[in-house]
């Protein structure tokens, strides 16, 4: 029973670990520039896709393939690259309607897409079994896969790393200032479109490096984004639209509600997640942690 | 938005074929035959293009499009040549628009294409309403395990959607002998349910006290098993079940052997041949029962056509080619098998109608194999079903011994046959 449940629960965070990074990129953006940025879901495809290009250019380099988690977090972070494009574009709809904003992120979801299917083409994209090159530890009789622990243990260290960024540091004073008050952070000299290129390049990081960590353990496909988009909404309603600690308790609660769920009426795992999103939106509909800004 | 899209992206397809057809060097200009008109043969293509089912499309397309470059460097169908007119199927509503388009507006002579069993339903009807002569690759116009149109005029339909699930457990009861508890994980629509059904009751035949113990139902595009797998570890079945076909068999086989799942239980993949060049050796383990429906690649028993396509694959697309190549090989190739025959009797380019009689039981060399159709419009081929081996020179997995199950034994007889019914009449399958 012992095993059973550390088995569920440890899949459950795992899954967790994946939501967390693109939920909280949906969340920091959110909190700053008040856009729903559907693409946070496109930058996660992006970053499985570039990432199991680059480990394929590091093995035809003949580097040891057991490098290939830094060729991982280069491909994530190079993707960096893409943030500014993408918020040059959006500036056109920060004074707009939200339902431009979600119509042009969207936009950017299909457009992504298409563009990841004309580069990697249709079939499923991997890094073959690089994901088992760690092998695995067993602990109370469950066998843990070594990656997986890297995955959940590198989320939290991005969370924490947030956190403190976040709380303790300048750059997170301004995000949050920012967050509070727009106007009043002008006024007090603060260069908000400078803020809104990194915080949003930030967002897309925290996609591309969440979908660059996952691939090994999975499989790139062009519609991979949209699925978990889905999710997230889910993690951001539960956790509150716009805080970094909702995305975390968010995470956690969807993931690991879906993996009991699964082992015990599988029927039903879209169905309790749903109704506990449900229940948020009705009891508490700032969600567990909405309010506090970023 | 989503249309708009799409139609793009026919265009870049559309032109890209259409300079494969007519810019190829040495076609020899066409010399009609009497009684045929001199321009070419029109033939619609509907293949999925998004999703998790375009790689699927894609084969499916390539197959038509190698069959047509053929053709037309051989002189076209009784020296017409063939022109391939391509449309995207995406969802029913969609596709039927497409097929309407294909058939009033680009008129043409005959329609292949269709994978999804929903867009199946949706198109058996119009191609009725409008007289229009539709292949299908692999939709069916089965609702569930039982048949919508037993009887229809216009629509040709692929082999029934279980037929795989029927071969697995045959191949289950032949192989693993003695499991008594079975676990199924399948795709949460009528296909995976229908398989899951179908492959029960014929196991059953077999086996009578075998016991299910689990069934898991992920919808298509998961990317993350590893709770299911939790699931199934504690289910601890003898053999574990699933009729995965696309990137979900890959993903699912890499994170069951992150903790060694196969090591303790059986497995029957009916459908993940589908993607097989993805299963690579360093995840897939040896000895599961692993599925190509209806073309396997590397068949030694294979015919010189085979070899021939196999190879101009491997150069063209750099990957070996996948089963539902051959679903849009053979559907083309007895059009104009169906064509020549019914030419003979006319003396002249025959009529639709002439040529739906023709094609009623024609039987040509298709890609893996001979294959036909049924008098009742049914597609009639071989599967190819093994154990999985580490034994080739390739670094995914192969299937050795290669079983070679004809719909004539793993298939209900007639489109209006039920199909439990015949299970428990045929199975277990004498000799």
């Amino acid at each position: 029973m012992l095993t059973h449940t550390l088995n569920v629960l440890l899949s459950g965070i795992f899954h967790a670990a994946i939501l967390f990074l693109v939920a909280a990129g949906l969340q920091l953006v959110f909190g700053v520039q008040r856009i729903f940025n559907l693409a946070c879901g496109s930058f996660y495809a992006l970053g499985a896709y570039v990432g199991v290009s680059a480990v394929n250019l590091l093995i035809g380099a003949g580097l040891p393939p057991q490098l290939f988690i830094g060729a991982l977090v280069l491909a994530g972070l190079a993707l960096a690259a893409v943030g500014p494009v993408i918020e040059r574009l959006l500036r056109f709809v920060y004074d707009r309607d939200e339902a431009f904003q979600l119509l042009l992120t969207f936009a950017i979801v299909l457009m992504l897409e298409d563009i990841i299917r004309i580069i990697w083409g249709t079939s499923p994209f991997s890094t073959g079994g690089l994901y088992l090159i760690y092998g695995g530890v067993r602990v109370l009789g469950v066998t843990i896969p070594v990656y997986n622990l890297i995955v959940i243990g590198a989320s939290l260290v991005i969370a924490l790393g947030m956190g403190y960024m976040l709380a303790r540091t300048r750059f997170g004073r301004i995000i949050r200032a920012a967050a509070e008050n727009r106007e009043m952070s002008e006024a007090l000299g603060v260069n908000m479109r400078a803020v809104y290129v990194k915080v949003f390049t930030l967002g897309t990081v925290l996609g591309t490096l969440g979908g660059a960590l996952v691939i090994p353990a999975t499989a790139a496909m062009s519609e991979m984004g949209i699925d978990l988009i889905v999710e997230a909404f889910a993690v951001v309603v539960i956790g509150g639209l716009g805080s970094m600690r909702g995305a975390l308790a968010g995470a956690l609660v969807v993931g690991v509600l879906r993996a009991i769920a699964i082992s015990t009426y599988p029927e039903v795992e879209m169905l309790l997640i749903y109704l506990i999103v449900i229940a948020v939106l009705v009891l508490r509909p700032r969600g567990l942690f909405g309010g506090a800004a970023a | 938005m989503t249309t708009s899209r799409r139609r793009f992206l026919q265009g870049v397809g559309a032109a890209a074929i259409g300079g494969g057809v007519f810019g190829a060097p040495g076609i020899l200009r066409a010399q009609t035959k009497r009684g045929v008109p001199s321009d070419p043969v029109k033939i619609g293509v509907l293949a999925i293009r998004a999703g998790v089912a375009a790689p699927v499309g894609a084969a499916g397309q390539r197959g038509v499009e190698w069959w047509a470059d053929r053709v037309n460097r051989g002189g076209g169908i009784l020296g017409r040549k063939v022109e391939l007119v391509l449309e995207e199927e995406s969802s029913p509503k969609d596709t039927v628009e497409r097929f309407r388009k294909l058939a009033i507006q680009s008129k043409v002579d005959v329609i292949s294409g269709g994978i999804s069993t929903a867009v199946g339903l949706a198109l058996g009807p119009v191609a009725e309403e409008h007289q229009a002569i539709w292949l299908s690759w692999d939709a069916t116009t089965q609702k569930g395990v039982e048949e919508t149109m037993p009887r229809p005029k216009w629509a040709f339909r692929s082999v029934d959607n279980e037929v795989e699930a029927v071969g697995g457990a045959v191949l289950t009861a032949k192989y693993f002998k003695g499991v008594k508890t079975i676990a199924g994980i399948n795709n949460d629509y009528s296909y995976g349910r229908d398989c899951w059904d179908a492959f029960l009751a014929v196991l059953r035949r077999y086996t009578p006290d075998v016991k299910p113990v689990l069934d898991l139902w992920p919808k298509l595009g998961v990317t993350d098993f590893t709770s299911h797998i939790a699931a199934i570890q504690q289910a601890k079945p003898d053999l574990l079940m699933t009729s995965f076909w696309s990137g979900d068999t890959t993903i699912f086989l890499k994170q069951a052997a992150a903790v060694g799942l196969f090591k303790t239980m059986k497995g029957c993949f009916t459908t993940g041949g589908g993607v097989h060049d993805s299963l690579k050796k360093s995840f897939t383990p040896e000895g599961l029962i692993l599925g190509y429906n209806s073309m396997y690649f590397n068949h030694v028993g294979g015919s010189p056509l085979l070899k021939q396509f196999v190879r101009e694959y491997l150069a063209k697309h750099k990957e070996y080619p996948p089963y539902e190549c051959d679903h849009g090989y053979f559907t083309v190739e007895a059009y104009k098998a169906a064509v020549e025959k019914a030419y003979q009797a006319a003396g002249q380019w025959p009529s639709k109608d002439q040529i739906v009689k023709a094609l009623e039981g024609i039987e040509v060399e298709s890609l893996s194999g001979r294959r036909s159709y049924r008098d009742d419009h049914v597609m009639m081929c071989n599967f190819f079903q093994g154990i999985t081996t580490h034994k080739n020179d390739f670094d995914f997995v192969t299937i050795d011994p290669v079983e070679v199950l004809p719909t004539t034994r793993i298939m209900k007889p007639s489109a209006g046959a039920k199909l439990y019914d015949w299970i428990n009449a045929t199975f277990p399958l004498k000799g």
